[in-house]
């Protein structure tokens, strides 16, 4: 759908507009309809579709979901269609272009959450990456050339050392029947690996989705893309592209090498809890209010490094749903962002003083906001993250550091609010009109509902999976 | 005979080449380009077609003399005589007005079909005469802008190295001969096989001899020196040719004798592939990054890309025989040519348009010139190894081979390939920047050729169509490796 809304596009720029958002509504209604058909409680992959693409070198067209992607699918195509709709207001420059890369990055990460050949993955994973890089260096902000660059050099790079992980494996399980880069076939044979090259392609693999995730050291693309990135597309960053990272992390690094994350595991958590404290540092100091949501995403993503090498399916499941709140609360602090520096001019926090006259609701849908993303009970974020600690504890004490990570999350955030929200209002009125306030409010939907009742998502769909991986992997516990 | 009409490219080529120039001094009148322009794109034309009717014929590999006509030599003349087509067509533009089309032409076609000689020749003798056929007339080519001291600046570098590879390879072949009695491959191989330790040492010597007699003309380390002058004083479009058609050729000829006929030889040449593999892709890809003209960039960036071919002479089979990185290696020619020969297309354009080609002058090139920059874009990409473009998976085949490969030091190169491969990103951003988000210094629309554009985005389209469905491509190539690597039981 990309190549028709650039080329009719050109002609009308109305008309790549409505195609655009057209394409991610109906995606999302089939993504609806996907959660519909889906059989909970079943742990294999379902709605596989395989088609014969390069098979002569292994590559197949193979896709499916289970109960891992699934959460990540339903994100991302609502964020998606909310990023899209929020374009509307928020990009006035070189339309046809945006949305046919739009349309091309929405393929992209559809493909990346659903394919089941290490190739396929990649291929999607680098078709994620283009039409960021233009994202970024066009319709960014003022320091975006430097930005955008560097976040193509820094991921690409990344990539490069998770591809060198992927036909590692490829060759080194050709020993073992014929050589294919299928990833059901390829965890059967991994096991058999022999040590020593389990943990390479385990770190290669990691470096690969550290940078994605992103992870202490290689997180510095992370603020400059963040910050310049018009605001949808960083929504899009936030909300998916660092879930990539967590979710290449879980299928193709924990439930593939399994064996070496056993060996590695203090190494990779220990990475996560610097990375959840140093992203909370960082954003107390932040000026700007987008910053500041730039460095929650290092911090938050930090828990999903943690859960995830807990090795325990508690751990696990929170930290696939924790990618999922977190891709809503940050979602939705991110494009409000863009709403309110149109508005006001500025993203200072400090210059933001008395917002409650300029906007009210959007300073109450902030302050909401600022709740998810705090992880206060009855949001979706409580959940994950408390499960996440709670995981943790369980493999040793030790990770009761991780509990002062929520600390300076709420620190930082109620000393935003205080800033922002809690000082005299200052007028006159100029707030947003109603279809950003709902498309805004939108993000709150699931968030609410899942953080009540999240059990249909994590019980139904996530555990059963998370639970039959870890068991065939760790026969008698981790 | 009856098997001499699967000639017909090679004859084409041959005919129309001597012709051109001849036919080219009668006709001129007021035309910018003569007929001689058209004559040459009918030779290629011709030889084009029935390369495509006659590989897909199949139809079992037929030798004449040294001449062997398989599907090595068919994908091999395919390559070179599209590179060599792409050539004309944007000449059509870039020469316009030259006093000198017609010897231009003329030198075009001999050139490339020397190259074509160089990839079907199973006799070393053979394959010296394609060698010459294929350099001398390139010497010309690179100093026909005889009033501009560049050019012949270029040429005489140019000549002074590629004169000396020349007889670098004369004496590895005289010595493969002292040593083995044959000039044939297949001979070779099988007298290598049991040679004795008292000639073993000479034998050594010729290997040596020709690994740097071909590193000249692939461009390889420490044998690049030529590479960035001549690439940068010669007319544009006849650096594609070098860059594109002359190389890969030479990596024809090196698979053709390292593969058919030295590998009998129990020496290990393999890792001293590698690690020359290693130098020039590191290099290539660090000075790239140095430079302040667009030229020299591509220049640097081809001697990188010359790297990640060596490695299917590093790393040509698999641990379990199958000949998955010479597959890659193939597959990577193929890529690499398309792409480059549309880069330095690419370049010619923007350089006649603009009459420089320092870096500065792409800023902005998007608003400019938006068919040439979109398609540098898309070149860039597949150079560097951006999935689903062509140059994806002939990297990824390489790569794999490498770790694939019998070798404890596959791992080590496939990882500094893969490092290389995502620091040339670097550079090739920094023009994709450029041309996009800085802002030009004059911002005038620029008038495209078509003489340009049609090629770059024959070029494109070929990069999509490989990308997209690579499936076709690769079963060519494996078979073609197969083939090859069967040889060595003929």
């Amino acid at each position: 759908m990309a190549i028709p809304t650039l080329l009719l596009g050109k002609k009308r720029t109305g008309i790549a507009k409505i195609i655009g958002i057209g394409t991610t509504v109906v995606v999302f209604l089939i993504s609806i309809v996907i959660v519909a058909l889906f059989q909970y409680g079943s742990p294999g992959f379902q709605f596989t579709d395989t088609a014969s693409w390069a098979s002569t070198f292994g590559l197949d067209y193979i896709v499916g979901i289970d109960g891992i992607s699934l959460p990540l699918l339903i994100i991302a195509t609502f964020l998606c269609l909310l990023a899209a709709a929020g374009s509307r207001d928020l990009i006035s420059l070189r339309e046809p272009e945006y949305y046919a890369l739009f349309l091309l990055f929405e393929t992209g990460i559809i493909g990346v959450f659903t394919s089941l050949n290490l190739i396929l993955f990649y291929v999607f994973w680098e078709v994620v990456l283009i039409p960021m890089f233009f994202f970024i260096g066009i319709w960014g902000g003022p320091r975006r050339k430097y930005a955008s660059l560097k976040f193509l050099i820094f991921t690409y790079a990344g990539s490069a050392i998770m591809l060198f992980g992927f036909v590692a494996v490829y060759a080194w399980t050709g020993a073992t029947g014929s050589p294919s880069f299928d990833y059901t076939v390829l965890i059967t044979r991994t096991v058999s690996l022999a040590m020593p090259l389990q943990v390479v392609a385990s770190l290669a693999t990691f470096v690969g989705f550290a940078v994605k995730l992103p992870i202490f050291p290689l997180h510095t693309w992370l603020p400059d893309a963040h910050v310049e990135a018009p605001a949808p597309v960083s929504v899009l960053l936030a909300g998916l592209l660092l879930k990539m990272g967590g979710y290449g992390l879980i299928r193709y690094n924990l439930l593939m090498f399994p064996a070496a994350d056993k060996f590695l595991w203090p190494a990779y958590t220990a990475i996560g809890l610097i990375t959840m404290i140093y992203g909370a540092s960082v954003a107390f100091v932040a000026q700007d209010l987008k910053r500041m949501i730039a460095m929650t995403s290092v911090n938050h993503m930090g828990y999903v490094l943690l859960g995830t090498f807990t090795l325990g399916s508690l751990g696990v499941s929170a930290a696939v749903f924790q990618m999922f709140a977190h891709g809503l609360a940050v979602g939705m602090l991110f494009l409000m962002s863009g709403y309110i520096h149109e508005h006001t001019g500025t993203r200072n926090i400090n210059e933001l003083r008395g917002l409650r006259g300029k906007m009210p609701t959007t300073t109450a849908l902030l302050i909401f906001g600022s709740m998810a993303a705090m992880a206060v009970p009855g949001f979706a974020n409580f959940i994950s993250e408390y499960q996440i600690i709670q995981g943790a504890l369980s493999v040793t004490y030790l990770y009761g550091l991780a509990i002062l990570a929520p600390a300076l999350t709420v620190g930082y955030f109620l000393w935003m609010l205080r800033r922002v929200a809690m000082t005299p209002p200052i007028g006159p009125k100029n707030e947003l009109s109603t279809r950003p306030l709902l498309i805004l409010t939108a993000f709150l939907v699931p968030l609410l509902v899942f953080g009540v009742y999240p059990l249909p998502l994590l019980a139904s769909a996530i555990r059963p999976t998370v639970d039959h991986a870890l068991s065939v992997l760790f026969p008698g516990g981790s | 005979m009856s098997n001499l009409w699967l000639l017909t490219p090679f004859v084409s080529i041959a005919v129309f080449g001597l012709l051109v120039a001849p036919v080219g001094l009668i006709g001129r009148g007021k035309s910018p380009i003569g007929v001689a322009g058209y004559a040459g794109l009918a030779g290629l034309v011709i030889a084009m077609v029935s390369t495509i009717w006659l590989g897909f014929r199949g139809g079992p590999s037929v030798s004449f003399g040294g001449f062997e006509v398989d599907l090595f030599t068919y994908f091999f003349t395919g390559v070179l005589v599209l590179v060599s087509l792409f050539v004309a067509i944007s000449s059509f533009d870039y020469m316009k007005g030259d006093p000198n089309t017609a010897p231009y032409f003329g030198l075009l076609l001999l050139s490339t079909l020397g190259m074509i000689v160089l990839a079907a020749s199973m006799d070393l003798i053979l394959l010296y005469v394609g060698w010459e056929l294929m350099s001398v007339p390139t010497y010309a080519l690179t100093a026909i802008r005889k009033k501009d001291p560049n050019s012949n600046e270029a040429a005489m570098k140019f000549f002074v190295l590629s004169a000396l590879s020349s007889a670098l390879i004369v004496y590895a072949i005289s010595l493969t001969f002292g040593v083995t009695g044959s000039t044939n491959l297949v001979a070779i191989a099988s007298s290598l096989r049991t040679i004795g330790s008292d000639t073993r040492s000479f034998a050594l010597i010729a290997i040596v001899l020709f690994v740097a007699g071909f590193g000249v003309k692939m461009a390889v380390v420490p044998f690049h020196m030529w590479i960035p002058d001549a690439f940068e004083g010669a007319p544009t479009t006849v650096t594609a040719l070098l860059a594109s058609g002359a190389k890969m050729a030479a990596f024809a000829a090196a698979f053709r004798v390292f593969i058919v006929g030295i590998w009998a030889i129990n020496v290990d040449f393999y890792s001293t592939f590698a690690i020359v593999a290693i130098a020039t892709m590191t290099l290539g890809n660090v000075a790239a990054l140095m430079q302040k003209s667009f030229t020299r960039l591509l220049a640097y960036s081809s001697i990188a890309q010359a790297g990640y071919v060596l490695i299917a002479l590093a790393t040509p089979t698999t641990t379990t025989m199958s000949p998955l990185g010479l597959a890659g290696g193939l597959f990577q020619v193929l890529n690499y040519s398309i792409v480059k020969t549309g880069a330095f297309i690419a370049a010619a354009a923007v350089s006649t348009k603009l009459a420089v080609n320092t870096l500065d002058s792409f800023n902005g090139l998007g608003r400019r010139m938006p068919q040439t920059a979109f398609n540098i874009t898309i070149f860039f990409l597949a150079l560097a190894g951006v999935p689903p473009l062509n140059g994806f998976f002939s990297k990824v085949m390489l790569f794999t081979g490498a770790v694939y490969s019998p070798f404890s030091w596959g791992g080590y190169l496939a990882v500094t390939a893969l490092i290389n491969s995502g620091f040339s990103m670097s550079y090739y951003g920094w023009i994709i920047k450029r041309m996009y988000f800085d802002d030009p210094a004059d911002s005038s629309k620029i008038y495209e050729p078509k003489a340009y554009t049609s090629v770059m985005w024959i070029a494109t389209v070929l990069v999509f169509i490989i990308g997209i469905y690579p499936d076709p491509w690769i079963r060519l190539v494996q078979g073609l490796a197969g083939s090859l690597v069967g040889l060595r039981n003929a």
